[in-house]
């Protein structure tokens, strides 16, 4: 086994790591935002984990720059859609204490 | 270890679509439609056909995934009165439910199974013969282009591919339809987020590039008109939430004409080389290559006109009406 392949596979299994602990923190933790926590921060982590596994497997510059590309650009994604469920969340319970109020 | 894999995708599949269906809520239910359409999509990518794949990812998961959860927002009741409502009115349809719909529903077993049966039989056949894969190869001098599926979709069978384009036309005329040809007045309230306009800003050139790139490599590797449609469709849908509305500041003359641009051309040029003596959809070797690239592009062109104006319009659709209760 190549030196190459082995290094491929330890990010890789760290990658899976994190998505584990992600997922297993999305089915554990008791409200949104920490919910959300868990699956976009591991998430992100594992898949750049997974992704530099996979470069390094492929062992391409133009291939590894493309992978690079799809790890910055579902960064970009995961966070965004993170951010605007959270603020989702944020504003109905606003207005739910302010009918409770009122 | 791939039998493993591809097992467990098949699984994964079916187990997803009966999910899908069986949920007791709506919003579980189109979250695992998402979950279905990726599997699916995954499947694709295992059986090697990638085009599918993409656009399996890119309509399914994606285009549908945005009307699903549009029309889940309009579904989900605000005040309690409404609700109290909509129990009501869903009970008294369940009740009304459980007698009526006995046959229709076996109907509809029946014909499926039927269909899955005669699907499940044409499978079994397809060894035998061999397929059409050997006959779309010895052509595919012929075609113009050097990827076989784009050489299928393009010149051999263009006549399924317009029938196709045309489909997404009628699901827009079915939006018409329903809610009316509506144009905006006004712009909505532009969306005061200014993190969520800037990525759009960001994400718009990048789509728009990844969609040309897409409808470029068609002619040889996975990619086509399709793709390339939906991406750019993504773009016009990303603006309407980041509180530009596109579909509204194009002229309707202008929106028209780029909704029918693709059909038109395809069909135009179909008649051309059919005056000229050949069949009907059949492009003289010489010229193929730019043709279908021409006809590829207007394509895209067309569909992403009408999926961001099937979602302009739904979205429209239920902005409307809280103003008109609010009114009464």
């Amino acid at each position: 086994m190549m030196i190459k392949e082995v290094i491929a596979i330890i990010l890789l299994v760290v990658g899976c790591f994190f998505f584990l602990a992600g997922t297993i923190g999305v089915l554990r933790f008791p409200d949104l935002f920490s919910r959300l926590h868990a699956l976009t921060k591991a998430d992100n982590l594992g898949l750049g984990f997974i992704a530099a596994g996979m470069a390094v497997y492929i062992a391409s510059p133009l291939a590894a720059l493309k992978i690079f590309f799809i790890w910055l650009f579902t960064l970009l994604a995961s966070s965004t859609s993170c951010y605007l469920i959270a603020r989702f969340q944020k504003e109905q319970e606003q207005s739910k204490n302010r009918k409770e109020q009122g | 270890m791939s039998i493993l894999i591809d097992i467990l995708l098949a699984i994964l599949g079916v187990y997803l679509a009966m999910q899908s269906l069986l949920a007791s809520r709506l919003s579980q239910s189109v979250f695992l439609f998402f979950a279905f359409g990726l599997a699916l999509a995954l499947a694709w990518v295992r059986l090697g056909a990638v085009d599918v794949a993409i656009t399996e990812a890119a309509i399914a998961a994606g285009f549908l995934g945005v009307l699903f959860l549009d029309a889940l927002r309009d579904f989900s009741p605000r005040d309690t009165e409404e609700q109290q409502n909509l129990t009501t009115v869903q009970n008294s349809l369940s009740r009304k439910e459980s007698k009526s719909l006995l046959l229709p529903r076996l109907a509809l077993v029946l014909g499926l199974g039927l269909f899955l049966l005669i699907a499940l039989e044409a499978v079994w056949k397809i060894p035998e013969g061999g397929g059409l894969t050997a006959a779309a190869e010895t052509l595919l001098p012929e075609s113009g282009v050097e990827h076989p599926v784009t050489a299928v979709l393009l010149n051999f069978r263009a006549y399924d591919t317009w029938l196709e384009i045309g489909v997404i036309l009628l699901g827009l005329l079915a939006v018409f339809a329903v809610g009316g040809i509506q144009i905006y007045r006004k712009p909505i309230a532009a969306a005061d987020d200014p993190l969520m306009r800037q990525v759009i800003l960001f994400f718009t050139p990048v789509l728009f590039l990844f969609g040309a790139f897409l409808l470029y490599i068609g002619k040889s590797g996975p990619g086509g008109a399709f793709q390339a449609g939906v991406l750019w469709g993504a773009i016009g849908i990303l603006l309407h939430f980041g509180g530009i509305p596109v579909y509204s500041w194009v002229p309707r003359w202008l929106g028209h004409l780029l909704l029918t641009l693709g059909l038109v051309f395809f069909l135009l040029l179909g008649f051309l080389f059919m005056a000229a003596g050949d069949n009907l959809f059949e492009y003289p070797p010489a010229y193929a290559g730019l043709l279908i690239l021409i006809v590829e592009t207007l394509a895209a062109i067309s569909i992403a006109a009408a999926l961001t104006a099937i979602f302009a319009n739904l979205n429209q659709m239920k902005k409307e009406q809280p103003n008109d209760t609010a009114q009464k």
